[in-house]
């Protein structure tokens, strides 16, 4: 009886050896590929860097922002970015109360996007400010009555509660690392120290741990939805055509859901490949999320439908000649790419299962981020260009909006940030969650302790 | 033939100026070209002209005449612009070209020479005698509603002086308000009326400052009187609205309702951040407790 008891203890006990060196495979080893791919993030930030040294210096005339469009590239980008960043909310806390099992190992990636798309959007929105060395006149001179300011409180008090849901699960981990990397670096096992608390796994720190992780699974959702409504008001509370809109922030959200839900397929694939997880990022992980992919899509087209249609039936004289350079003027062709390919196609295809494989779903949520792109693109600059109050004898050139070089630079520097961001959490920390895993691994939690 | 060598020179003429901003020639049909000014460069019609060009010509090019207005325009101070002739420049002034508005529909043909006459002075100012000073009283009459401007001579004989152009200002927040005609000449007596406006807000006791000025002279310097009215309406500052708490309000004047519903989210919110440290607090706490 003892014998066969110890037996299967021993079995759990290598089981949780061999789980632990396969998740801290990343922490040990860097490929070519890793180093290459870390260098041309760093490069395309430097180079954004410059260009924005540049921009510091010669003002903003360096962008192509003029009277008219003075939200271009920038602000579109912000918008975006601050869309990913909702995915965050979306699988660790949303399905992770909904008792979603599959979802473990995506939460901790969801989660560090989270993170890093809010670092960016912080980094792009204050780029897009023509005088940055004024932005503490926000915190002076700001009023509660702006939607401006709304949105700073809401995207830094989201950062903090990310950051939070990042750490807590993170610290069983932290301590687990302390005792097995002792390889690594001084600084690196202090590091996991001191971030670890101290965890022993006893019975009051779970407890404490447990209810801290549910409280905040709880309170992230409101604010997430918060951030993306308050980013959506700075458009919908002006009386502009394309922006007046009462479903504006419900629409904004859905559409945030579904690129996140994309971003975390594409790096949940780049991870399985570089690390070969094939037995933590399963097929059934992918097909999973592609289902929910579907889900989120099928919905914000819905939002799509009436965002579009209900105006472009009633065609206010304000707002045709809006709807129209979106149905077949200057934007038709960019607009009617994004609606088909980048979000009616896709839905198609992934009701298939068949498409719902790593990498067919890999290239469908690639299209998908690329069009969820052009469409805040989309959103923020055509209503630009059609100013209410009547203007006349302005140059040619402020009609039209066209990002320079220099944007475009800084830009991808901002996307580059961000995919560094990831790439140094997974060389530091591991990425797929361990005692969880564990856990559901049915491996209790005196085993992991005494590991 | 003749009209040929005729076409050339003007064209050789024009092409410099042209190229300036288009790369076309602005070429004016010779018989144009011939045409007579029928002015003479007299203070009068110079003072017309200047008052012209200071109202429609200034905005493009520069007060100076020398093409630096709010766009890059042709310069008038230059030997290819001063060595057209008048005729060319009038039909120039009266067609337009591209951002060049054909001033013909707007001026008559009397004002477009004066003001030919006013830039031929701007590059030769010699021909005209150094202004004088002039003495200028402003007088109001209650019952007309009228003001009556009396200019004379600055010397103690005081000699009324007669077509001169007065122009009237009400002074207010930002600047002054011209009224009155274009042009208000006085008679031989030296006087010249113009009527007040009806509907002119004064201040909260309805007093309005009103100006008489002679500017832009070629006779006479600078000068101007003001009178202080108590012709205008009751100024009525609706300060109360502003002192309400609005969505437009200052940082000071939120409204309450927002104050409350925007402090208690991040009161709540920021609660349970402070919550969660709290716990981490403890977690770090119990952990100490096991390894003694």
């Amino acid at each position: 009886m003892t014998d066969l008891y110890r037996k299967d203890e021993e079995i759990k006990k290598e089981q949780f050896q061999e789980l632990l060196s396969d998740l801290t495979r990343p922490l040990n080893h860097t490929s070519l590929t890793f180093k290459i791919w870390t260098g041309f993030l760093l490069l395309l930030a430097a180079g954004a860097g410059f260009m924005y040294f540049r921009q510091v210096q010669q003002g903003l005339g360096t962008t192509n922002m003029r009277d008219i469009a003075s939200w271009g590239l920038y602000v579109s980008n912000f918008v975006f970015l601050i869309a990913v960043s909702l995915v965050g909310s979306l699988i660790t806390a949303i399905l992770k109360l909904s008792n979603v099992r599959w979802a473990t190992p995506l939460t901790r990636i969801s989660e560090i996007i989270a993170v890093a798309a809010l670092i960016s959007a912080l980094l792009i929105i204050v780029v897009d400010m023509g005088r940055p060395d004024r932005l503490w006149h926000i915190a002076v001179f700001g009023r509660l009555q702006s939607p401006i300011v709304w949105d700073i409180i809401t995207v830094n008090t989201y950062l903090v509660l990310s950051l939070l849901l990042l750490y807590l699960p993170l610290i069983p981990d932290l301590a687990r690392l302390g005792s097995f990397m002792s390889h690594k670096p001084a600084w690196q096992r202090k590091m996991y120290k001191i971030l670890s608390l101290g965890w022993q796994g006893t019975g009051d720190q779970l407890k404490l741990l447990e209810k801290s992780v549910a409280v905040l699974m709880v309170i992230i959702i409101p604010v997430a939805f918060s951030i993306h409504t308050v980013t959506s008001w700075l458009f919908a509370s002006t009386l502009r055509p394309g922006w007046d809109s009462t479903i504006f922030g419900p629409y904004f959200v859905a559409g945030a859901f579904m690129v996140g839900a994309a971003a975390v397929i594409v790096v949940m694939y780049l991870i399985r490949r570089e690390y070969s997880y094939k037995q933590y990022l399963t097929d059934h992980h992918f097909d999973m999320i592609g289902k929910l992919l579907v889900l989120t899509s099928l919905v914000y087209l819905y939002f799509n439908l009436n965002e579009y249609m209900v105006p472009g039936y009633k065609m206010k004289s304000g707002e045709s000649a809006h709807i129209l350079g979106l149905f077949k003027g200057e934007f038709a062709i960019m607009f009617w790419l994004v609606q088909t390919v980048g979000l009616i196609l896709p839905i198609i295809l992934l009701v298939f299962k068949p498409f719902r494989k790593p990498r067919p779903l890999l290239i469908i949520s690639l299209i998908i981020v690329v069009g969820a792109f052009l469409k805040r693109y989309l959103i923020v600059t055509p209503t630009l260009l059609h100013p209410f109050l009547p203007v006349q004898n302005y140059p040619e050139s402020f009609a039209h909006y066209h990002p320079t070089f220099s944007e475009l630079v800084i830009t991808s520097g901002s996307f580059a940030i961000m995919a560094l961001v990831v790439t140094v959490f997974i060389r530091f920390f591991p990425i797929i969650p361990i005692c969880e895993t564990a856990h559901e691994k049915g491996i209790d939690q005196e085993t992991i302790n005494n590991q | 033939m003749a009209t040929l060598k005729n076409i050339i020179p003007i064209l050789m003429l024009f092409f410099p100026v042209a190229t300036y901003s288009q790369k076309d020639v602005w070429t004016v049909p010779p018989e144009k070209a011939a045409k007579v000014n029928p002015l003479e460069i007299k203070p009068k019609n110079l003072t017309v002209g200047k008052n012209i060009f200071s109202r429609n010509c200034v905005a493009c090019h520069g007060a100076k005449a020398d093409g630096q207005g709010l766009i890059q325009s042709a310069s008038f101070l230059t030997d290819t612009f001063q060595k057209q002739t008048d005729g060319a420049i009038f039909h120039k002034m009266v067609t337009g070209r591209n951002k060049m508005p054909p001033f013909g529909s707007v001026l008559k043909d009397d004002e477009v020479w004066s003001v030919i006459n006013y830039l031929r002075v701007l590059v030769n100012p010699s021909v005209l005698p150094p202004p004088k000073d002039i003495r200028i009283e402003l007088a109001a009459s209650e019952e007309t509603h009228s003001l009556t401007a009396f200019l004379t001579t600055a010397d103690s004989v005081r000699v009324p002086l007669g077509e001169v152009d007065v122009h009237y200002y009400i002074k207010r927040d930002f600047g002054l308000m011209r009224f009155g005609e274009i042009s208000n000449y006085t008679s031989e007596k030296g006087k010249v009326t113009v009527s007040f406006p009806d509907g002119i807000i004064g201040d909260d006791q309805g007093n309005v400052t009103v100006l008489a000025r002679i500017e832009n002279d070629f006779l006479y310097k600078n000068n101007e009187s003001a009178v202080v009215l108590r012709w205008g309406s009751l100024l009525v500052t609706e300060d109360a609205k502003f002192n309400e708490r609005t969505l437009w309000g200052s940082r000071s004047k939120s409204p309450v309702w927002l104050l409350i519903l925007a402090n208690g989210i991040l009161a709540g919110v920021w609660g349970v951040i402070l919550y969660i440290l709290y716990n981490l607090f403890r977690i770090k706490k119990a952990g100490k407790i096991f390894i003694k």
